[in-house]
């Protein structure tokens, strides 16, 4: 893979075609490339498939402005701000939607493997489930199992015995996404990654899928970034494509840099419950602006100066969470 | 440092700090335990303060052993990792999981069985179309699948607590085993990963525990509350004839902790 190409968002999101496989950085509210979603919905992408190793506001987002047709992973919801992904239900009840359940250790195990170049990995992880259940592959049952789509495997999974120890274990198969975008904090001009705080899954899904995009906080000279190497997470050379977007992972949290907007998010959760808010929050937010700058503007320098995080600490030691 | 030991009175307490009080004395000291967002944060950090000061908290997101000086609001949050050994992500403490090191762990969910099967995935008749969606497994089937014990904090009604739960998303001391699906002892299928199960549910009127068979019964009831009246918000046929008294009252210095030390912001505690 050549050196990663500097590029702005349209121009990296842009080169996503309809019905790719797509991942994300992050978790939950955490970290997710938020910029790229808008900019993804403003382009009216279609078909998309997400393989996520857990769903968060970026995809119920996602989902309801309608580019998503199939959603594999474990969980999706807002934490504290919205307890459940209710763009997701809503399209699923309505069959707009299929959902592939997983839990957390089988899907991240997916992207793991991907990540390896492994065909599959082992774990004992929510056996006995109905995760496990045929009658709930909903994949085969959609007809989607039946090889002609190379990132859709086979089968959901396989129980085999342990020709090592005896017993019997779960076998994943692996995943590869077609792109992955991932938002963080640092990214030196030659594509070296640099993530702070918790990592999540993000160098599982940077590394298990054909094409990257990272969109950063700040570009800084490869110089700065390769003095401590300890630090970085990902070479340039697994990486496609990098963008700036200060404040990209917006009404997510960003370690170091911002806290989660809990209020906006909140916000989103309680108007998009229905699909005619959902379409007015697109309208509002996404589709009466032209770019992320003028989102940003419309969010507001208070509010920004609100989230911005403590040094000290990584988090924002301003902002009022609770009812005290 | 003393504490005021103190039992508060009815009234002097909510439900929910009776719930992440009764949830911190299943914590014991030394454990690894794993937390998930909301009540579980109170209880392993009311825990941490009184009797169990070497407990280790690890959350799902990457943080280990994190001494917060600002309640998390999820798992993902950048104060987890204030003070904390190490900040990696999920494939190194969830195979820290599957290697056996969590002794405990706090968990929710929508429903549940009398064998400790949880669901969280979705009510109704579930399929490609489902009836109705909630959030997902995230790590509670994992969780609950490979930590030695594991302590369920739920909402006490009879849509609740069933006899069968619409989906097994958590697995119970029974549970299928696939691709038959015939019901069958938790070890007959996790084998040589096999470590325990779920060791309580607390709800907002009881504390419930599983017998020999993997069966649940009640242990203690809530101030205020009778075993009647938890048969009566419980839709299974459920054992009562072991009940051990009261569930112990929240002290007035654990309350103190609560208000004044874990959630002084009010996020979980309004």
């Amino acid at each position: 893979m050549a050196k990663p190409v500097r590029m702005n968002l349209k121009e990296a999101v842009a080169q996503i075609p309809d019905g790719a496989m797509l991942t994300f950085s992050g978790f939950t509210i955490w970290r997710r490339p938020m910029a790229a979603v808008y900019e993804m919905i403003r382009q009216g992408k279609k078909d998309l498939h997400l393989v996520e190793v857990n769903g968060g506001t970026h995809s119920d987002l996602l989902i309801g402005a309608g580019c998503v047709k199939i959603w594999e992973s474990c969980w999706i919801g807002h934490e504290l701000f919205g307890k459940i992904g209710a763009n997701l239900a809503r399209k699923a009840e309505a069959g707009e939607v299929i959902i592939e359940d997983y839990s957390h250790v089988q899907i991240l195990y997916r992207m793991a493997a991907g990540s390896m170049g492994l065909p599959y990995l082992p774990t004992y992880a929510s056996m006995g489930t109905d995760m496990l259940n045929p009658a709930y592959d909903n994949l085969k049952t959609a007809g989607l199992r039946d090889g002609s789509n190379p990132k859709i495997p086979k089968k959901k999974y396989e129980i085999v015995s342990d020709p090592f120890y005896g017993g019997e274990l779960l076998h994943m198969p692996a995943a590869n996404p077609d792109w992955c975008i991932a938002h963080v904090q640092m990214v030196g001009e030659e594509g070296t990654v640099r993530v702070e705080g918790q990592l999540y899954s993000d160098s599982e899904a940077i590394k298990a899928s054909d094409n990257v995009i990272i969109v950063a906080e700040q570009v800084v000279s490869e110089d700065y970034i390769r003095r401590e190497p300890t630090r970085n997470l990902i070479s340039g050379h697994q990486v496609s494509c990098i963008v700036e977007q200060p404040w990209g992972a917006h009404p997510t949290g960003c370690f170091g840099c911002y806290e989660t907007d809990g209020s906006f998010i909140q916000n989103f959760f309680k108007s998009t419950r229905s699909q005619e808010g959902l379409d007015a929050w697109v309208k509002e937010w996404i589709h009466d602006i032209p770019d992320y700058e003028t989102y940003l503007e419309r969010i507001g320098i208070t509010r920004l100066e609100q989230l911005r995080a403590n040094p000290a600490f990584g988090y924002s030691t301003t902002i009022k969470r609770g009812t005290r | 440092m003393s504490r005021d030991t103190t039992l508060a009175k009815i009234g002097e307490f909510k439900p929910i700090d009776l719930l992440a009080v009764a949830a911190a004395r299943e914590v014991t000291d030394g454990d690894v335990v794993f937390a998930g967002t909301g009540l579980p944060m109170l209880a392993i950090g009311l825990a941490q303060l009184t009797t169990a000061p070497t407990a280790v908290c690890i959350y799902e997101a990457g943080s280990v052993d994190g001494r917060p000086i600002s309640l998390p609001t999820s798992v993902g949050d950048a104060r987890c990792i204030y003070q904390a050994s190490v900040a990696s992500g999920l494939f190194d403490v969830f195979n820290q999981l599957q290697r056996g090191v969590v002794d405990l762990a706090f968990l929710g969910g929508a429903e549940v069985d009398k064998y400790g099967n949880v669901n969280t995935t979705g009510m109704g008749k579930y399929g490609i179309i489902p009836e109705k969606r909630l959030t997902g497994s995230g790590g509670n089937s994992d969780i609950n699948g490979l930590a030695r014990k594991t302590v369920f904090i739920m909402v006490q009604e009879k849509r609740r607590f069933r006899e069968k739960v619409d989906f097994v998303t958590s697995p119970g001391w029974r549970i299928p085993k696939w691709p038959s699906g015939e019901m069958v002892p938790k070890k007959e299928v996790y084998n040589r990963a096999f470590r325990g199960g779920p060791e309580a549910v607390i709800s907002n009127m009881g504390v419930f525990r599983f017998d020999e068979n993997g069966e649940m019964y009640l242990d203690t009831y809530h101030p205020g509350c009778t075993p009647q009246q938890i048969l009566e918000n419980c839709s299974f046929d459920l054992n009562i004839s072991r009940v051990s008294g009261e569930t112990k009252a929240p002290t007035l210095g654990e309350l103190d902790l609560l208000y004044k030390t874990i959630d002084p912001e009010g996020i979980f505690l309004p």
